[in-house]
């Protein structure tokens, strides 16, 4: 088994892929934590946790969520806001994948080529990535892991990300609801959401109203 | 460094395909691939070339669109897969113009969502050599069967095993079949193992040319009415080039640059992406090759590690050497991409001596290991052939005699 | 992709930058009459680009893409160069993939798109510069000919190439010095258009894009002659005025003095005898369409 442990930067001018220093992804029914399978179970309560932890929660959804490419999508994209709500956290979606030129609004938007301008100026110190290609997720996984403190966790369709601090596979809405209900659960608990203040942007053809 | 991966108790990752157990138009049951395997041994062996035998896996591997080339020893592979699209198996083959052309329409069905296979040789690999770093850093999971041969002048259409050398650093996953059989397995899997969504890369499945793929030999193969089940473009770590998917605004792939707001972290994380999926090629290919490696006897002090048909010639001069009371072990290395790091550690924990014939004049396998291994001393870089010559199992059998101060009939060095 | 597909998730929507909600609301996508009149009154499908001010190429960007016939099912290829630093801000998807391999890339991807939408009309577009398309691609580009491979080639001709820094290209003019070039270009600008009709194109228009209603008939031509019949080729001048000493608003002049008389962009087209009538039938069809519609409007 891999010593390295997937947490929170800085960690270098260039850190290493996690799956370069021997973490495995997990099996269906699995997620890890830094690192470490787990059973999926254990990691909604993890989440959930640090989520209401944060000061400033995020979540990144991408483009497979934020386009109704199908139906699928268009129900993830309401599970998303229902967990986003729940928490509260903020939602800065990754739009595309492009270098954006000639620079993006750091406060609205999250690009994969410099995603630490967004963790930086918004202080984001937890986030969940959801709804972005693998490929382009790890390059932003990475980025953040190098430069900020940020606690990254991915909730993704396919396999899941080793170089995510915490990472679920095979989500599907059922999944992301139950996010919600572990979060709901734990704030009746007496369990409180950590987060500063905020008011999530709205935005329209003119900008942020 | 690389720790060991741990595969132990992991379930494999099955083909959850839509099209799971249906039937395609030539009436072949979509299936995944361990039940192929495992439907093995529901028929005789077959007597193939090795040639043949990439005909019989390319007809079971839902294979999209394949682009041909004619270069020695891999033509007559690439006019038989022809053959296969002109009875209905395949959904579209021509042949190109030249080696770096055959690779870029590859890449251009790979973008449009098409599982793609091609061909090449020795100087072909050469030729298409720009495209190969490019198809792993776009994430394309072509396979391309290398039939290896001589790539230096004067112009030799022998086996030679120096052009893998050069596809070790593509980001590519590089297997080195033995025998027509693993090139028969290896084909299958390699769809499966470069099309996982974690993995999606380019595969080189690489056997030595006219050993491998112009000599019969006997192989099983699944039944015919079997195929793979299709890939899946939206599984695909990175946007299918279709505008069926989001983004719409979507470059394949920008160069990040021109921008005081661009950091050249893109690039060099782009890269580790590139290596990491090689790694988690690791449990997949585990699941469904057996292993990295095949070992014999590793409780012998002297061993053959190598790769190809050096391994088959290996396990003749083993034999021969056994009955001169000299015990030797074995170890056969199946993908030199992921290098088995961890599985040659272990296997080679107990070896004195460690010998590594191939049939290149660089001995880079060599380099490789010893690079690996502690103790690096006890890895004896030969013997070598290069150029097309044989490597008779009486000059392995001769050189490790004479290396450990036996008294052998020389031959004379090489 | 069809284009009700084009559309955000309602629930996220709303956090969704500026040029995406335009580009859902007023882009063009799936509208028959799409051309270059639409520049600058409906959300373009080019966000944004980095070339020099004035720069011709964008311009013809703006027209190519504001002309396409359905760019929801468009998949473009292009090359290194110029053109390559405005393809990521386009609203179609693209592929960018090595030096001079744009039309192999294109002749895999139209197949595979023809194999998997077999019901489905799906237009592949090569644009690249000279450099790509006839000196290290020419290759390619001219066996995608032979092939007779259903998609159109676009060349942005600036006669020399300019990302680079301005050295000599095939399509340079005699004489011309330049880097690479340093007592003058010592051959014939090469005669693309008459080398693309000779090798199977059955629709070749070289031009430049001074006048964007010629540019969007060109480009629909070729299009449609694509779909139908084989391959296609347009040839832009799109000069390089950074590199020819020009100003920022010289370019359209220079354009202009290109096409006059004599010059080497004076409007040619090449169509076989089957096109001719086809695109005949097809403007028949197109004004009996618009009529209609302006009776009914």
């Amino acid at each position: 088994m891999s010593e390295y442990k997937v947490l929170p930067g800085p960690e270098a001018f260039l850190p290493p892929a996690a799956a370069s220093m021997g973490v495995v992804l997990p099996d269906p029914g699995e997620a890890h934590i830094e690192g470490r399978i787990v059973p999926e179970e254990e990691a909604y309560e993890y989440a959930a946790r640090k989520l209401l932890a944060g000061k400033v929660p995020t979540l990144f959804p991408g483009p497979l969520v934020l386009w109704k490419w199908n139906d699928k999508a268009a129900l993830k994209a309401a599970a998303i806001r229902r967990l986003a709500d729940a928490i509260p956290a903020r939602l800065i979606p990754m739009a595309d994948y492009r270098p954006k030129y000639p620079k993006i609004d750091p406060e609205a938007e999250i690009n994969p080529n410099h995603p630490n301008l967004t963790i930086w100026h918004n202080k984001i110190d937890v986030c969940i990535f959801i709804g972005v290609h693998c490929h382009q997720a790890n390059l932003a996984l990475k980025i953040i892991r190098g430069g900020t403190n940020c606690y990254t966790m991915a909730m993704c369709a396919q396999a899941g990300h080793e170089d995510a601090c915490l990472s679920f596979r095979d989500l599907t809405v059922e999944k992301i609801d139950k996010m919600t209900e572990t979060v709901k659960r734990l704030k009746s608990e007496g369990v409180e959401s950590q987060a500063e203040g905020f008011k999530q942007f709205k935005m329209t053809s003119a900008g942020r109203s | 460094m690389n720790k060991e991966v741990d595969v132990k108790g992991k379930k494999g990752t099955r083909s959850q395909h839509v099209k799971l157990g249906q039937k395609n138009k030539k009436d072949q049951t979509f299936t995944d691939v361990e039940d192929m395997f495992a439907a093995k041994d529901q028929q005789g062996p077959s007597f193939l070339t090795g040639s043949e035998v990439i005909r019989d896996a390319i007809k079971v591997a839902s294979v999209d669109i394949s682009v041909a080339y004619p270069i020695t020893p891999q033509s007559e592979a690439a006019a038989l897969i022809g053959e296969l699209y002109a009875e209905g198996y395949l959904l579209d083959y021509f042949r190109g113009e030249s080696e770096f052309a055959v690779m870029g329409q590859c890449a251009g069905a790979s973008f449009g969502g098409a599982r793609v296979f091609t061909t090449t040789a020795g100087p072909g690999t050469l030729r298409a050599m720009e495209n190969f770093p490019m198809w792993a850093g776009s994430r394309l999971p072509i396979q391309v069967c290398v039939t290896c041969r001589g790539i230096n002048s004067p112009l030799s259409i022998q086996p030679d095993t120096l052009e893998m050398h050069y596809l070790l650093e593509t980001g590519m996953l590089v297997w080195h079949a033995e025998t027509a059989q693993d090139l028969y397995d290896f084909i299958l899997a390699g769809f499966i193992v470069s099309e996982q969504p974690d993995v999606h890369l380019p595969l080189a499945n690489c056997c030595d040319g006219f050993f491998v793929t112009h000599t019969k030999d006997t192989v099983q193969k699944a039944p015919e009415d079997l195929c793979l089940t299709p890939y899946d473009p939206y599984k695909s770590p990175v946007p299918c080039m279709d505008m069926e998917c989001p983004p719409v605004r979507m470059m394949r792939d920008p160069f990040v640059m021109k921008s005081n707001y661009i950091s050249y972290a893109t690039h060099a994380s782009w890269q580790q992406e590139v290596r990491a999926a090689v790694e988690r090629s690791r449990k997949h290919t585990i699941q469904l090759l057996g292993g990295l490696i095949e070992t014999e006897n590793l409780d012998r002090e002297i061993l053959i590690v190598s790769s190809g048909t050096a391994v088959s010639q290996g396990r003749e001069a083993i034999r021969l050497l056994e009955e001169e009371g000299i015990k030797v072990g074995l170890v056969k290395i199946k993908t030199i991409r992921p290098f088995p790091n961890e599985e040659l550690l272990e296997a080679t924990a107990n070896a004195k001596h460690i010998f590594v014939p191939e049939f290149n004049m660089a001995g880079w396998l060599a380099r490789e290991i010893k690079a690996l291994l502690p103790n690096n001393e006890r890895v004896y870089a030969g013997p070598h052939v290069a150029g097309g010559m044989t490597m008779p199992s009486e000059v392995i059998a001769e050189e490790i005699k004479k290396h450990l101060g036996i008294a052998t009939d020389s031959w004379g060095g090489c | 992709m069809s284009k009700e597909k084009i559309v955000l998730c309602d629930d996220l929507a709303d956090i969704m930058p500026p040029e995406y909600l335009d580009l859902v609301k007023d882009a063009t996508y799936g509208n028959q009459d799409r051309g270059w009149k639409d520049v600058g009154s409906s959300k373009e499908l080019i966000e944004q680009h980095s070339l020099c001010a004035g720069c011709p190429e964008s311009i013809a960007f703006r027209y190519v893409l504001a002309s396409l016939p359905a760019p929801e099912d468009t998949v473009f290829v292009g090359s290194t160069g110029c053109t390559s630093l405005v393809f990521p801000h386009v609203a179609v998807q693209n592929i960018h993939s090595l030096f001079g391999n744009q039309n192999a890339i294109a002749s895999g991807l139209h197949r595979a798109l023809k194999v998997r939408f077999p019901d489905k009309v799906k237009d592949v577009v090569v644009l690249a510069g000279d450099g790509a398309t006839v000196d290290i691609g020419l290759d390619m580009t001219l066996q995608s000919w032979f092939r007779q491979e259903k998609f159109t080639t676009i060349c942005f001709d600036n006669e020399l190439y300019a990302n680079t820094g301005g050295q000599e290209s095939g399509l340079m003019q005699k004489g011309f010095v330049s880097k690479m070039a340093p007592v003058g270009k010592l051959f014939d600008k090469v005669r693309l258009p008459e080398i693309a009709r000779e090798s199977g194109c059955h629709y070749v228009a070289c031009l430049t894009v001074s006048k964007p209603n010629r540019v969007e008939k060109a480009l629909k031509n070729a299009i449609l002659v694509a779909r139908e019949f084989g391959p296609t080729f347009l040839q832009l001048y799109t000069p390089c005025i950074l590199e020819i000493g020009k100003q920022s608003m010289e370019g359209l002049d220079e354009m202009k003095d290109a096409e006059a008389i004599g010059g080497r962009f004076v409007y040619k087209e090449y169509a076989t005898d089957e096109v001719k009538k086809f695109l005949k039938e097809k403007d028949a069809e197109e004004k009996a369409r618009k009529k209609a519609a302006k009776n009914q409007g």
